[in-house]
């Protein structure tokens, strides 16, 4: 098990290495920032789709969630990692109250092959994002939100209207993610309401 | 690449205590009980370069201060570190700027501000390895307390100041607009703003963004 796992692993990474690596230039950048790759066929390895910061925040603010946890990461981001499993566990506990997490990867060059992998370990069974190429650097922050320095990790709290309700650069605990969320659906009437 | 997996840096996870910086909250009753408050908000245009006296340990062993690199025409300081991605993309490019602007009356000095527990490579061995491979033909320093760059509100690497001949910052941010792809580089911002300096004219666009690594602040004492 182990050994086909590890080996679906590489596979994946080098799908998304293949559409997704950085320092590519001219139709294949555009291309590779505008449709998904599938990280591979199989049910435990996360889909990551090069996306604009326009894309992201589509998929944020997308009909169906009460409240939304968009995380911007990179697997060499040690308060990113060291977050990681927090963030993760609130997801699933808030998951049948309507939160969806959304995260964006910025990993580049030789570490995006490290992302499928990295997002398998941490159990992540939804699509997730990676920085594409098409926007330059201050155009992708400053679309993902004005206020955002650049640094990582970085996270906002959006209602479910889409609304932005919090935002912090820096590492946070289960604590922080967990009351970021409630005060959304704390305050959000439809939040206890059973989800279909 | 290996330096940075998920899986080989396990003492990482130890790392003290959460740099945490709440930028900004609408709405939503948010205590303050699990924020463990480092809010790095960058000085001003027009600020005085902070903490402009306080000793440095340079690669070389010696210690020196911002005040000691000042140039008669402005003065360079860009705060990077050895291990962040965004750093090397633009290493190059830094390294240019800074040996070629430190030869025209403009001080220059890199500080690395991360603490060595979170990664490794940011030590002084990492830090005097790489100056040398780079051949940085000016100061890289070690902020021993982090303190330099929170006076600086500096929070990711690299992120560069540049003050005019008075001491006053007149560019704050990045290095250019693509930091993975330098032959697509339309806006050479920190040349543009060093060239101003140097010749004494009026930086155009003063202030930049760009992605960068959260810089790891050492605990306060």
């Amino acid at each position: 098990m182990l050994r086909s796992r590890a080996t679906l692993l590489a596979a994946a990474a080098l799908a998304l290495g293949a559409g997704a690596g950085c320092g590519r230039s001219g139709e294949s950048a555009r291309t590779a920032s505008s449709q998904a790759v599938p990280a591979a066929s199989v049910v435990d390895t996360p889909q990551v789709t090069p996306a604009s910061s326009q894309a992201v925040l589509a998929a944020v603010k997308a009909p169906g969630a009460q409240v939304v946890l968009l995380n911007v990461w990179a697997t060499w981001c040690v308060p990113c990692r060291e977050e990681f499993p927090d963030l993760m566990r609130v997801g699933k506990e808030y998951r049948d109250r309507g939160l969806r997490v959304v995260l964006l990867s910025a990993d580049f060059g030789e570490t995006v092959s490290d992302v499928p992998g990295f997002l398998a370990q941490h159990g992540v069974d939804f699509p997730s994002y990676l920085r594409g190429s098409d926007e330059d650097d201050q155009a992708f922050v400053n679309g993902i939100d004005p206020r955002w320095s650049g640094a990582m990790p970085a996270t906002w709290v959006f209602d479910g209207s889409g609304q932005v309700r919090a935002f912090w650069e820096g590492r946070a605990d289960h604590a922080r993610f967990e009351q970021a969320v409630l005060a959304v659906l704390d305050s959000t009437p439809q939040a206890t309401e059973a989800r279909p | 690449m290996n330096l940075h997996s998920p899986l080989r840096t396990p003492l990482h996870l130890l790392a003290g205590a959460a740099l945490f910086a709440v930028i900004g909250v609408a709405g939503g009753p948010l205590s303050p009980a699990h924020a463990q408050e480092e809010v790095a908000t960058p000085i001003a245009l027009g600020t005085a370069i902070p903490m402009a006296d306080t000793k440095l340990k340079n690669v070389d062993g010696k210690e020196l201060a911002i005040a000691d690199v000042k140039g008669k025409k402005g003065t360079l300081v860009v705060f990077t570190c050895n291990h962040c991605p965004w750093a090397k993309a633009w290493e190059t490019r830094i390294v240019d700027l800074g040996n070629k602007f430190s030869t025209k009356g403009v001080g220059v000095i890199a500080i690395n501000a991360n603490d060595p527990e979170a990664y490794p490579e940011d030590d002084f061995a990492g830090t005097q390895e790489r100056a040398k491979q780079r051949g940085m033909k000016y100061p890289y320093v070690i902020d021993e307390t982090s303190d330099v760059a929170r006076a600086f509100g500096a929070s990711r690497t690299p992120e560069a100041f540049v003050f005019d001949a008075g001491g006053k910052l007149v560019y704050h941010g990045a290095i250019d607009d693509n930091s993975r792809e330098p032959d697509k580089v339309s806006a050479r911002y920190l040349n543009d703003a060093l060239l101003a300096v140097s010749s004494g004219k009026k930086v155009a666009v003063a202030e930049t963004k760009a992605m960068g690594c959260s810089i790891k602040y050492r605990k306060k004492a």
